[in-house]
């Protein structure tokens, strides 16, 4: 199970991190003012969706339309849609946060838009980090997305391809407490508790980013 | 009259509806200190930045009449990546990238397609002389600028300006944001550098002004009011919003 959520949040990773980048960029550095103001209410009126509409929406699209299947692709693009406004959202306040005067003295000595966005990603790095991980680990933590679209309750081996279907820790929780009864509850509590622990550790991991940032 | 940088004709500048300059005309001389002077909301830096075109970035803002640079209108220029960098700006408040003291020299030169590392190396050392920052930094030229107080991070400015040889050096308000003495080692900079480059700057300050610069431009409200040599304008004052500015009662 940890691995199965090891291998979504890869999946996940890899699918968000390029296109929420190229999208926070687009918001906070290339879109007129009008269409930046649009896509970033877009992005946080999708934030306040709640996760299940993902993952009904996830099952809708990705495994019946798409024809995807309950499979570790179904799920990781259903987290991957929920994930990637989340991080715009947070994003593109670092970027914005970087003062004018910067962008400005790298275009006054000459350098076209993309040398300047490369010094704003720069300057922004340790936020830009902080998003991320605050992402993932909201995006680890979720059942619901996933619940419809890619997890099983049990699976005796890892998925081999995209398409098969995966275990995770949450979607496990779950599973446990409403199906077995109660001499499993240990079980479930087990879980839980790693996926605590693990929840710790990744929130500590931002603390300790964002304090680095400031020394 | 080959001694004119810029030659400002008839410029107009708008913020949407909102003219922030309006019928200046003006000629910039070389190797001399231009003082920009004016209060708060005269039109200073807006006329200071329009010489680099950096107004271009801001939404909003149009332009009409001329900007003459050594007889060549910039705002005809396409590529500007040449011009800006004969024309290098400093800004109000040290903007040092985050990135080592040296690289934020090199930076320019690298925009400018210089990357043999020994080239970059003189020409680093060569500009952190110039803006007399050599000796504090040479020991730490890997630490990152953040780390240098206020005052070494505005020369840093002005060390990174100087490195890619320009002809023209913009300050807008450059001391602004620091304390006396380093304002003093910035004025005597300034000084020396006006035997090679031809220095425009920005101040609100009328005891820098008459420190340092050669010529000095007075704008209110917009409008070019009085220019001319500094020494015969502190003497005669010709206008009376310039008198009560050399008096103290504005500004």
């Amino acid at each position: 199970m940890l691995i199965g959520s090891l291998m979504l949040m890869g999946l996940v990773f890899a699918i968000s991190v390029p296109v929420g980048l190229i999208g926070t960029i687009f918001l906070s550095e290339l879109a007129p003012r009008r269409i930046s103001m649009f896509l970033q209410s877009l992005a946080g009126t999708m934030n306040s969706v709640p996760s299940i509409v993902y993952g009904v929406f996830g099952l809708a699209f990705f495994s019946v339309k798409l024809g995807f299947g309950t499979s570790l692709l179904s799920a990781s693009l259903a987290l991957s849609t929920m994930s990637i406004p989340f991080f715009m959202n947070s994003a593109v306040e670092f970027l914005r946060a970087v003062p004018k005067e910067l962008r400005e003295g790298v275009i006054s000595l000459g350098a076209n838009k993309l040398q300047a966005t490369l010094m704003v990603l720069r300057a922004s790095k340790n936020g830009i980090l902080t998003s991320l991980m605050l992402t993932l680990g909201r995006a680890f933590s979720e059942t619901a997305p996933i619940l419809v679209t890619g997890a099983v309750f049990y699976s005796t081996k890892l998925p081999g391809k995209l398409t098969d279907p995966v275990m995770t820790l949450p979607t496990s929780i779950y599973a446990i407490v409403m199906n077995l009864g109660e001499r499993s509850q240990w079980m479930a509590k087990a879980m839980a508790s790693l996926m605590v622990l693990i929840m710790i550790a990744v929130y500590s991991l931002v603390q300790i980013t964002r304090r680095n940032k400031r020394e | 009259m080959s001694d004119v940088v810029f030659e400002i004709k008839d410029l107009y500048a708008f913020y949407d509806e909102h003219a922030a300059l309006q019928s200046i005309n003006l000629k910039i001389r070389e190797k001399r200190i231009t003082a920009i002077m004016g209060p708060s909301g005269c039109g200073k830096s807006t006329l200071l930045r329009c010489l680099n075109r950096l107004n271009d970035l801001i939404p909003g803002f149009s332009l009409k009449g001329q900007i003459l640079f050594r007889g060549q209108d910039i705002y005809q220029i396409k590529d500007l990546t040449e011009y800006r960098r004969r024309v290098t700006m400093v800004f109000q408040k040290p903007n040092p990238f985050p990135m080592s003291i040296f690289d934020n020299v090199a930076y320019g030169l690298r925009i400018h397609g210089i990357t043999k590392k020994s080239i970059l190396k003189d020409k680093v050392e060569q500009a952190l002389r110039m803006a007399a920052l050599w000796d504090e930094v040479k020991d730490k030229l890997k630490k990152p600028a953040v780390q240098l107080s206020g005052g070494q991070q505005q020369r840093l400015c002005i060390a990174r300006a100087l490195a890619v040889e320009p002809e023209v050096l913009l300050l807008d308000e450059p001391t602004s944001a620091l304390d006396p003495i380093a304002t003093t080692k910035i004025e005597r900079l300034l000084e020396e550098l006006a035997q090679q480059y031809t220095v425009v700057i920005v101040t609100h300050s009328m005891g820098q002004a008459l420190r340092i610069s050669d010529e000095v431009v007075f704008l209110y409200e917009g409008r070019l009011i009085e220019y001319g040599e500094t020494s015969t304008i502190a003497k005669t004052p010709k206008h009376e919003v310039t008198k009560q500015f050399l008096t103290g009662k504005i500004g």
